[in-house]
């Protein structure tokens, strides 16, 4: 049993090769940056020990690495799940003539594997010559002064072969429905398959529960030890990161009621509720879907949350307009790199919806044609895709803007209650939120593009027929 | 594919012609009332088809000019490849004719443009189809009320009393509530045909409606549509291979090659596989 048996469009594969060259090179970037500003620093005569500057610069850029590269295994994860359930039919067909579920499944892991090595050499190119570009401008410049500066060094192999890992792995889980399709489905009629049953193993429903349960109760003896000293923000810390991570783990419990409501509020018309009925229609799908981007939109809002609160309150202490003027700015610029750092994952997360809109799009192909055999128009299918991407992007950007300023805000709170003595209300930076908000509408137009011009073009007749 | 030829527009719809304002026959909407003067609900003159260009270019319609008669239920019959799918989509308004002219009732629609065309879809014609004909994210009722919901309005009191009689008479009422994933081959296309038949459109098409069914189940959906046009003057036009799916129909039309190469009345199911494997031995 070959890949080649199971041959795919190539289109299939592009969004995860764009997630893991992004991924990648995201990851090759961080790690540069940190070896050129270790090896700046180095030049300097009054700070000495590069090798500890490089240490602790590389433990913190790993960090956001991380979160970058979890993204986008869900993504991947998400972007093969889909994948599977467009090729139902062929995997069917090749069971009926006698190959085995595992070997199937392990050929389309082999396929995410070659598409993360893939994305992740291209990656590494990007990343490498990002770095290069940088160090010849800097020097040039004068922002970086002259020093040998090493770009091929054997580190930034690291985040490569992480990436095509990832990838390999998020294929793997992507791809369980194989083994649930069975070969009667490739002689069955074409009623809508339902790949992905919304039920999903009771220990992770467990686990995801009891996990944000704890993870809220730690947040909150945080905040109250945070009123006497700040030693609170160690235990909000962890409570931040069970409950986020229960949140996440449970995304299918938590976003298909936000989409539902969110699909509530765009109004009784057709088009608006046939799309609110698809953005729940494979709960999973959606979930993880969104999720990537819930994650991105949370730790922005909540580091620029946190950031906020603590600028007005150190602004407040501060009776020196020159001093109030000097840290205002270092804290924007400060909150601007970290958001921008974090953010990155939100620009994989879009990837992920925009690749997920498309395909499930090009899956509903029949669908389609039977709404315009009905009547409806072509503007009737360009708005219910518009409003689908809508409901997506505001459900995960509001979820997200919620779940931020509250973390922000239990941070800013376990760390600076004992200095106000009291509760303070979360610093709303607007600037930032206006950035997200923004960027959200910008991903609905830009992830309903491409699939409403195809739902469009395609004639009823030819996606009547198409089996 | 579309032709791109811009014609004024002289065709009006029933949403836009000025005389219907106000007069309930629908039927006199401009001066062109030939149509139903013939006692026809649809009809075709010269019409051709043709898919392709040059030496490959298939002629799919051949100059075909023939009328579907009001009330009745008729069936186009023809082996593999004749043009009967294409000359349901061309009279349905799906796809657009190489040349001749398409009438649905009074109006003229083969120049018509797409947004045009999906209105007379939405309004005047009814599809069912031999699979894949419900909406799967809709429940029945959702399904049957989809025409009403396009078109932005709710049914009359007069119209759901008609849809309530519809899925009683149809046996769907206790599967009103139900998602299409959930009911039998069969109930899918009692759903089909409930829909198709809910806004009392001039002409509902059936592409093969049975295809997909086993015989107990396909002949309960054939009686339902001859019932339709008995008992509610519902014109039907049906595409069909099946010389027993035809045999319930008033009048059976034959395609071959792209022409009709017969017109007849109800004909036994034994006597229209005669006339099949006659165009069969011809060709």
């Amino acid at each position: 049993m070959s890949i080649r048996a199971l041959s795919s469009h190539p289109r299939d594969h592009v969004a995860t090769i764009v997630v893991a060259a992004l991924s990648s090179a995201f990851g090759v970037v961080m790690l540069e940056a940190s070896g050129i500003i270790a090896t700046a620093v180095g030049t300097d005569e009054v700070v000495s020990g590069s090798t500890t500057v490089r240490l602790v610069l590389s433990v913190v850029t790993s960090v956001f690495t991380l979160i970058a590269v979890y993204v986008g295994a869900i993504v991947t994860a998400n972007t093969f799940a889909t994948i599977i359930a467009g090729r139902t039919r062929q995997i069917a067909l090749l069971r009926l003539i006698g190959a085995q579920a595992g070997r199937l499944r392990r050929a389309v892991a082999t396929e995410g594997l070659l598409v993360g090595v893939m994305g992740a050499i291209v990656g590494l190119v990007i990343g490498a010559a990002i770095a290069a570009a940088a160090i010849a401008s800097g020097t040039s410049a004068g922002w970086l002064p002259s020093a040998d500066y090493v770009v091929m060094e054997p580190l930034i192999l690291l985040p490569v072969a992480v990436v095509a890992v990832t990838t390999w792995a998020s294929a793997w889980v992507g791809s369980r429905a194989v083994t649930t399709v069975t070969p009667l489905a490739a002689v069955g009629a074409a009623v809508d398959a339902r790949l992905e049953s919304a039920r999903r193993g009771v220990a992770r429903n467990i686990a995801a529960i009891t996990l944000a349960g704890a993870g809220f109760a730690l947040l909150a003896l945080g905040v109250v030890i945070g009123l006497s000293t700040p030693i609170g923000l160690l235990v909000s810390f962890f409570g931040g990161v069970l409950s986020f991570t229960g949140i996440v783990l449970g995304a299918h419990l938590v976003m298909p009621p936000v989409l539902r409501l969110v699909g509530r509020a765009f109004g009784p018309r057709p088009a608006a509720r046939l799309a609110a009925e698809n953005a729940v229609r494979f709960p999973e799908r959606s979930s993880r879907a969104t999720i990537g981007l819930v994650i991105g939109v949370t730790l922005v809002t909540m580091f620029a949350v946190a950031m906020a609160s603590y600028r007005a309150m150190i602004l407040s202490s501060i009776d020196d307009p020159t001093m109030a003027r000097a840290v205002d700015q270092s804290l924007t610029v400060t909150t601007a790199i970290f958001a921008g750092l974090v953010g990155f994952s939100a620009i994989i997360a879009a990837v992920g919806m925009i690749n997920n809109l498309s395909l499930s799009v090009l899956q509903r192909t029949r669908e389609l044609g039977l709404l315009r055999a009905l009547g409806f128009t072509s503007r009737q299918v360009r708005g219910m895709i518009l409003t689908e991407s809508a409901q997506m992007t505001v459900a995960a950007v509001l979820l997200g803007l919620v779940l931020g300023v509250f973390y922000g805000w239990a941070a800013a709170q376990s760390i600076l209650g004992s200095l106000t003595h009291g509760i303070i209300a979360p610093a709303l930076p607007w600037p930032i939120i206006a950035i997200v908000v923004i960027g959200g509408a910008a991903l609905s137009l830009a992830a309903s593009v491409a699939p409403s011009r195809r739902a469009t073009t395609v004639s009823p007749v030819v996606a009547l027929t198409v089996q | 594919m579309r032709r791109p030829k811009v014609i004024p527009e002289m065709y009006p719809t029933p949403s836009c012609s000025p005389i219907r304002r106000g007069d309930p026959l629908r039927s006199v909407d401009d001066m062109q009332i030939t149509t139903t003067d013939l006692g026809l609900v649809a009809r075709v003159t010269h019409l051709s088809k043709q898919f392709g260009e040059g030496p490959g270019a298939v002629r799919a319609l051949d100059d075909i000019s023939i009328g579907i008669r009001r009330g009745e239920f008729t069936a186009i019959m023809g082996p593999s490849g004749s043009g009967k799918s294409t000359m349901m989509h061309v009279m349905a308004g799906l796809d657009s004719p190489t040349s001749g002219e398409v009438w649905i009732g009074d109006t003229e629609i083969s120049r018509m443009r797409d947004a045009e065309l999906t209105l007379i879809r939405r309004r005047r014609v009814g599809f069912v189809f031999q699979s894949f004909n419900l909406v799967p994210t809709l429940d029945v009722r959702g399904n049957i009320l989809l025409p009403f919901e396009l078109d932005g309005r709710r049914p009359t009191a007069d119209e759901s009393v008609w849809i309530e009689h519809l899925t009683q008479s149809l046996g769907l009422t206790s599967r009103i509530t139900h998602r299409p994933h959930e009911l039998s081959g069969g109930q899918q296309q009692r759903v089909a045909i409930a829909r198709a038949l809910a806004t009392r459109p001039d002409l509902v098409f059936a592409d093969e409606p049975t295809g997909s069914l086993d015989s107990r189940t396909g002949r309960e959906v054939l009686a339902l549509l001859a019932t339709a046009a008995r008992d509610y003057d519902q014109s039907i036009a049906m595409v069909t291979h099946d010389p027993i799916a035809a045999s319930h129909a008033d009048r059976i039309l034959f395609l071959a090659d792209g022409r009709i190469v017969d017109d007849r009345g109800a004909t036994a199911a034994e006597d229209i596989s005669r006339i099949m494997l006659g165009m069969e031995a011809a060709a």
